[in-house]
């Protein structure tokens, strides 16, 4: 897990850190971040390969996949990309259907994204994060090409959303959340969970299931979206609180149906049990 | 009135219950929050929460992606293997 100490990256909730001018040009070649255990292989068998001295097996093994990625054939290539990227397209998947607003876009956009990891396999660094790389491009496929598609604009209607947070933050202070409601919450029906998911504007929805879902770093989801740690962190806060907010509000409204059929039950309960004294 | 001990608002609150649960934190952070959340019911409640929550949207959003994707997408690759780029 990554450790995020630069605390002045950090910007207060409700705010968008601005661009860092460090980051703005889009480099698939620029993932830094690792899968450790395939890290720590490469990295062992870059250092053998320096050090001649080392003969352990497994060390050797690591070279010798170490110097094939560098003089494979495309067909090795190919065959590579399909053990270890196909793996990911269940989880693909699920990501641009949080992207897309149907299956077949979405069946689209991780068609694109393979084809398009596949022409750049020979630019992605072995031993830093697969799952990453590819979640990078097919990020950048729904953003240059899908979203153009549907010429809709990049920046959801911020003000908007930031208006009706504010109501929504008002109205649910003075009450709170009480443990009947996390119970309620866990019984939602997944659909409610993914309209929820759904109605938050974009940039927050892909965060939020970048880190929820898929568990990656903050560092991670930066190299993902191609913006800085604290606008990650930034909209992590929003958008967490958005989902929460929405998802508060649907168990409320299932909770009162669903307390109203208790109280059904329990009714008829009772009176069946008068119904069996009197007999 | 809500409890000030792991920040000074509700915001404060729950970024450090965010950072807990994302693991962006020092062990030292780690083990202040754990303390604290031992101690209080008010916090574990939001903890807990966020938890729920965590837990009911990776369930909601695990799709399988449809059989034939698979395999077009190994067609397409398989076609352009023969261009090489």
């Amino acid at each position: 897990m990554a450790l995020v100490k630069d605390r002045e990256e950090h910007l207060a909730p409700g705010r968008e850190a601005p661009m860092d001018p460090r980051r703005v040009t889009v480099d698939l070649d620029a993932m830094s971040t690792k899968d450790p255990a395939a890290a720590a292989m490469y990295e062992a068998a870059m250092e053998a390969a320096d050090t001649p001295s080392g003969n352990d097996a497994i060390v050797e093994a690591a070279v010798e996949t170490a110097v094939d990625f560098a003089s494979e054939t495309p067909g090795q290539r190919r065959a590579r990309f399909e053990r270890d990227a196909m793996q990911y397209v269940d989880q693909l998947y699920s990501a641009a259907m949080r992207m897309a607003r149907n299956p077949s876009d979405a069946e689209d956009l991780v068609q694109e994204a393979y084809t398009k990891a596949f022409s750049a396999f020979h630019q992605y660094k072995p031993g830093t994060n697969l799952k990453a790389w590819l979640y990078r491009i097919l990020t950048n496929t729904y953003i240059n090409l899908y979203r153009k598609r549907q010429r809709e604009p990049l920046q959801s209607n911020s003000d908007t959303i930031e208006d009706w947070q504010l109501a929504r933050a008002e109205s649910h202070s003075s009450t709170g959340l009480r443990s009947a409601e996390a119970e309620a919450l866990d019984h939602l029906p997944d659909s409610d969970v993914k309209r929820a998911l759904q109605s938050i504007p974009e940039e927050f929805r892909l965060a939020v299931y970048f880190a929820d879902v898929e568990g990656f770093a903050y560092k991670e989801i930066s190299d993902i979206m191609n913006t800085p740690i604290g606008t990650v962190m930034s909209r992590l806060h929003r958008g967490r609180k958005m989902l929460r907010d929405l998802l508060a509000d649907y168990a409320a409204d299932r909770g009162i149906n669903a307390a109203t059929e208790e109280k059904a039950l329990a009714t008829g309960a009772a009176e069946s049990k008068k119904q069996e004294k009197r007999k | 009135m809500s409890c000030q001990g792991l920040g000074d608002c509700d915001d404060a609150r729950m970024q450090r219950i965010y950072e807990y649960l994302d693991g962006a934190l020092t062990r030292e952070d780690i083990a202040e929050i754990k303390e604290h959340l031992d101690s209080c019911p008010e916090c574990t409640e939001q903890y807990d929460l966020e938890c729920v929550i965590r837990t009911v949207v990776k369930r909601s959003c695990t799709e399988a992606a449809p059989e034939n994707l698979k395999n077009s997408i190994l067609d397409k690759i398989h076609a352009m293997n023969t261009v090489d780029v």
